[in-house]
């Protein structure tokens, strides 16, 4: 019972990652229906980007740990939403008007392009975070023992989709996106500028992933050019489980996956891990052809 | 969609058929002025057009987001290799054996999911994908070899004549793309390809004209993973050795960017985005570690100035359209 | 406009892309994975055979000419290898080196055969790369077999009775895995725990809970040093005391910087000695001059198995005086070579594997130090 409650907290850590990075996959999807590819790149810029900020400036020496990680939190994410905006400018907004798979295609050349960007500049070599920054503590609750710094992501995590969360429901600008992931002609009528919505979702998607990216780089310590690849897909399989396009799905769909991940492995086996959970995916869709908690929406007639 | 000044006149068509023959001609004089890399990377191309080209049933044609195509491709390949190296069985009598199998999987597979809406099928064909890739890995019922996959698979003997070299197999591999493309054109005009144009165009109005979307949906899966499972075939038999790297997320995605990219749904359109996608990263040989950062480059910047695709399919036209047509 | 645009990019690229070809040189490949996965392996493999060509040029060449390196992209993938293989083999080169992956490998291996041109393999261990009697194969580095005898060795040597062992599902860590566990089983060792993680990822704890349930005294870890140093990390954190034990690819200095020092003590590998550790006095002073030019020492054992595969090739041609592959091939398995080499002295048996003991045992001090462990 002890290893089941180990291995729970083991799947709700990585799900965290996996949910944060699926809201901005959730975010772009719910406004242009667009499938972002090279949103899991811009989670690897985020972490080298953090890396290098963080060596090179030496923010926690100067403000202490605290005042330090958060100020480098902001500039990674408002580097990484910065490119996350460009990119919309430059690859997506010509594709708006034209069938949505060759956006999907753009969005993969745009994640070959960042991906061999990031090589090019960085060498292809593993990159290493200072080890220092954070503490490494384990607490123990009832028998499990489980590092501080986990617990810190976890509750990182969940306090930005909480504020994501607030932001769409309660301010203007988020009611405005909404109103636009519905129906972007009747937002455009009713005085929405639809153009900055966009623009905004394609600042606050990939700045989330950046802090994504920074978080991963912070607590694993280890970044390289490839890992966008494997998180963006877990991220979007996490969204679409949740049902894309849905904020607290996106939350939920990356919790149940890390969790189903971590009992796959824990009670079937490890080599078949991503296996059992693609399986598991498949039949929930089948029961629920919208996610867990994506809406059902009726066919056009 | 309005209609559209009819574009064939009899000089327009006639050019345009004198044209295809000029270029189905070079390509077929091709390997004899070329050196063997260059043979080869056309093999290469061959392969994934068939590709292209089964997945462009699925996807193009019939509008299913289908982006696991890697496994029927891996599903014929493996049979092929397991029926060649344990069975016996010659290689060009494997073919026809590894489509059904492609095809038959791709039926069961299909079958409870096929209702899915586009993006949500998408990663359930994503999920097959990685299913597949692990369950070889895993060396499934003791059979895949693992991560070491199957290799001594033989090369194909035709009339007694052993085909080996990258030359012979470039009429191999076309002389099959050639009969795919006759095939295929030929369905794209049948009662089946008007269905499917019907039936991707608007769903509901096809199923109100007594078109049988299911029924349809699952044939033009079934044919697509058929005619994968035989491009899996041809290559195990090219390569000699197959292994699950072979098969990645990553094949399935290049498969899927040719036919979007190429122009989902025409078949030209899908041998040029083959021809591009395929061939550009070897021409770009020559920026090193810097090839597929321009390889990437180059898809976003085609993308953007051709929306819809290197050559877009055009809706069918009723020919006595001009007729009608002032 | 724009698609004269489109095209006219196009046309430049392709331009550019076209090779350049040098007359009067001895050709030499070297086919290494400078995209993908392993782009960091191919870095280094493409640093290190330049910089011998480059010494070998400013002393005069080879034969009266001057030496030159052709380098392809494998990609990490057999498919790009194969074409990369018949891409080498059409440019007129008489030797190549590389490459790193087994399977890679493996997909080129029959192109150069068939067109007879020499190759020698650098890290690919997997055993049936020798055993296809092919004329002109060799390699510089061990074979599988050899570091699962040792490796099994060593944890008998060492009293453990109970044993994990944790592959990564990779051609190579598989075939160390299963050569491992047969043996420890024929000896009675009980094998607790053998399963596989997905290479690339990042959050081992999964694992490591299942493994600790499993109460092993050891864990074989045959996969590669990215994982292992996040396991040793994550190992670390939850204050599990196992001792681990590893295989040859994880013999890399980039190991210790992701575990951190304190998580890496205390691991043992088995390895061919690591770079640093070669105790050639030529091998020192290559190793000088690549750090002036690269900043940095080369990572992984691997890569300068590539240099060797050089040095083997341009000394096979020196001593022959000839650059004919059939020649070049019968004077090296002939045994009676005798070629200096960065990792000592080179020679290959009647298969074209290279002879003599590689293995060695290394333990990661507290200092983060790989330290040589006496036989």
């Amino acid at each position: 019972m002890e290893e089941f409650f180990q291995q729970l907290t083991n799947g709700l850590a990585v799900g965290g990652i996996y949910a944060l990075i699926a809201l901005g996959y959730t975010m772009v999807y719910g406004v242009l229906k667009l499938i972002n590819f090279a949103h899991g790149d811009l989670f690897t810029l985020g972490a080298y980007l953090g890396l290098s900020l963080l060596t090179s400036l030496g923010l926690s020496g100067r403000l202490g740990p605290l005042a330090g990680l958060l100020l480098l939190a902001l500039l990674v994410m408002g580097f990484v939403a910065l490119t996350g905006a460009l990119l919309e400018r430059a690859a997506y907004r010509p594709l708006r008007q034209s069938p949505r798979l060759s956006a999907v295609v753009s969005a993969l050349g745009a994640s070959i392009f960042l991906q061999n960007t990031i090589m090019l500049l960085y060498g292809a070599r593993i990159h290493v975070y200072p080890q220092d920054i954070l503490p490494k503590v384990a607490i123990d609750i009832g028998g499990l023992s489980i590092p501080l710094v986990r617990i810190l992501v976890f509750v990182v995590s969940l306090l930005l989709m909480g504020a994501l969360y607030l932001f769409i429901q309660r301010t203007r600008l988020g009611t405005a996106i909404r109103a636009a992931a519905i129906d972007q002609a009747a937002a455009r009528l009713m005085g929405i500028n639809v153009d900055q919505v966009i623009l905004i979702v394609f600042l606050i998607g990939p700045g989330l992933g950046g802090v994504a990216g920074l978080l991963v780089g912070l607590y694993y310590g280890q970044v390289n050019f490839t890992m966008g690849w494997v998180y963006g897909l877990k991220a979007f399989t996490a969204a679409i489980l949740g049902g894309i396009g849905n904020i607290p799905g996106a939350m939920v769909g990356g919790l149940i996956l890390g969790v189903i991940e971590a009992m796959g492995a824990a009670y079937i086996s490890v080599a078949w891990k991503d296996a059992i959970a693609f399986m598991v995916l498949i039949v929930i869709l089948i029961v629920r052809p919208t996610g867990i908690l994506g809406e059902r929406v009726a066919d056009k007639i | 969609m309005g209609f559209q000044q009819p574009v064939t006149n009899m000089t327009d068509s006639k050019y345009k058929i004198a044209g295809f023959g000029a270029l189905i001609l070079l390509l077929a004089v091709s390997p004899l002025f070329l050196n063997a890399y260059w043979v080869d990377v056309l093999n290469s191309v061959g392969l994934y057009a068939l590709l292209a080209l089964s997945l462009n049933v699925i996807l193009g044609d019939a509008g299913l987001y289908n982006m696991g195509h890697a496994a029927f491709f891996a599903v014929g390949a493996y049979a092929a290799a397991y029926l060649n190296t344990q069975c016996g069985l010659p290689i060009l009598w494997a073919l026809p054996v590894s489509g059904i199998l492609a095809g038959l999987f791709g039926l069961l597979l299909a079958r409870p999911v096929i209702h899915l809406r586009g993006d949500y099928l998408l990663i359930v064909t994503v999920g097959v994908g990685e299913i597949v890739r692990i369950a070889l890995i895993n060396n499934l019922f003791g059979i895949t070899g693992g991560p070491n996959g199957i290799f001594g698979i033989a090369r194909p003997e035709l009339f007694g004549f052993r085909i080996r070299r990258p030359l012979e197999f470039f009429y191999l591999i076309w002389g099959f793309v050639a009969v795919t493309v006759f095939l295929f054109a030929r369905l794209k005009n049948s009662r089946f390809g008007r269905a499917l144009d019907c039936l991707r165009e608007d769903p509901i109005a096809a199923e109100g004209s007594g078109i049988n979307t299911g029924r349809y949906q699952l044939l033009a899966f079934m044919l697509g993973a058929a005619w994968a499972g035989m491009a899996g075939c041809l290559y195990a038999t090219k390569m000699t050795i197959i292994s699950p790297e072979s098969f990645s997320f990553w094949e399935s995605v290049l498969i899927f960017i040719i036919v979007i990219l190429g122009g989902a749904g025409n078949i030209s359109g899908v041998i040029l985005g083959t021809f591009l996608i395929i061939g550009l990263p070897e021409l770009f040989r020559g920026f090193a570690s810097a090839r597929m950062w321009v390889f990437g480059l180059a898809m976003m910047i085609m993308m953007v100035f051709r929306t819809e695709g290197i050559l877009p399919h055009r809706p069918r036209l009723f020919k006595g359209l001009d007729r009608l047509l002032p | 406009m724009k698609r004269t645009v489109v095209w006219g990019l196009t046309w430049v690229m392709v331009l550019a892309g076209a090779g350049l070809g040098l007359a009067d040189s001895i050709k030499i490949g070297l086919m290494a994975p400078v995209t993908g996965s392993w782009a960091s392996e191919g870095e280094d493999m493409k640093h290190i055979v330049n910089l011998l060509a480059a010494e070998l040029n400013a002393k005069g060449g080879l034969l009266g000419q001057q030496v030159e390196v052709v380098l392809e992209d494998d990609g990490g993938d057999p498919r790009t290898a194969s074409l990369a293989a018949q891409r080498l083999a059409t440019q007129g080169v008489k030797a190549v080196i590389g490459t790193y992956g087994s399977s890679v490998t493996e997909a080129s291996q029959s192109i150069y055969d068939e067109s007879s041109i020499l190759q020698v393999a650098n890290g690919s261990t997997a055993i049936r790369l020798t055993e296809k009697g092919l004329k002109y194969f060799f390699r510089t580095c061990p074979r599988d077999d050899e570091q699962g005898r040792v490796a099994a060795q060593t944890i008998q040597k060492m009293g453990f009775k109970k044993v994990a062992i944790l592959h990564d599902n990779t051609s190579y860590a598989k075939g160390l895995a299963d050569e491992g566990n047969a043996l420890l089983k024929k000896d009675g060792v009980q094998i607790v725990f053998f399963d596989a993680l997905t290479p690339g990822e990042r959050d081992f704890t999964a694992i490591l809970t299942k493994l600790k349930a499993a109460k092993p005294d050891v864990v074989f870890f045959t996969g590669y040093f990215p994982e292992l140093g996040l396991i040793l990390r994550q190992k670390k954190e939850m204050n599990w005391p196992v001792p681990f034990i590893g295989g040859d690819a994880t013999n890399n200095p980039d190991l210790v910087k992701i575990a951190g020092k304190d998580a890496a003590a205390g691991y043992y590998f088995l390895s061919p000695p690591v770079p640093q550790d070669l105790p050639y006095e030529k091998t020192k002073a290559f190793l000088k001059s690549y750090t002036a030019k690269h900043g940095a020492a080369p990572g992984s054992i691997w890569a300068v198995l590539a240099g060797d595969g050089f040095l083997t090739v341009t000394e096979a041609i020196k001593t022959t005086k000839t650059t004919d592959p059939t020649k070049l091939a019968a004077f090296l398995h002939g045994g009676k070579q005798k070629i200096s080499g960065l990792t000592g002295e080179i020679g290959f048996n009647a298969k074209g594997d290279r002879v003599g003991e590689v293995y060695r045992v290394y333990r990661v001090d507290a200092g983060g130090n790989f330290v040589l462990q006496a036989k």
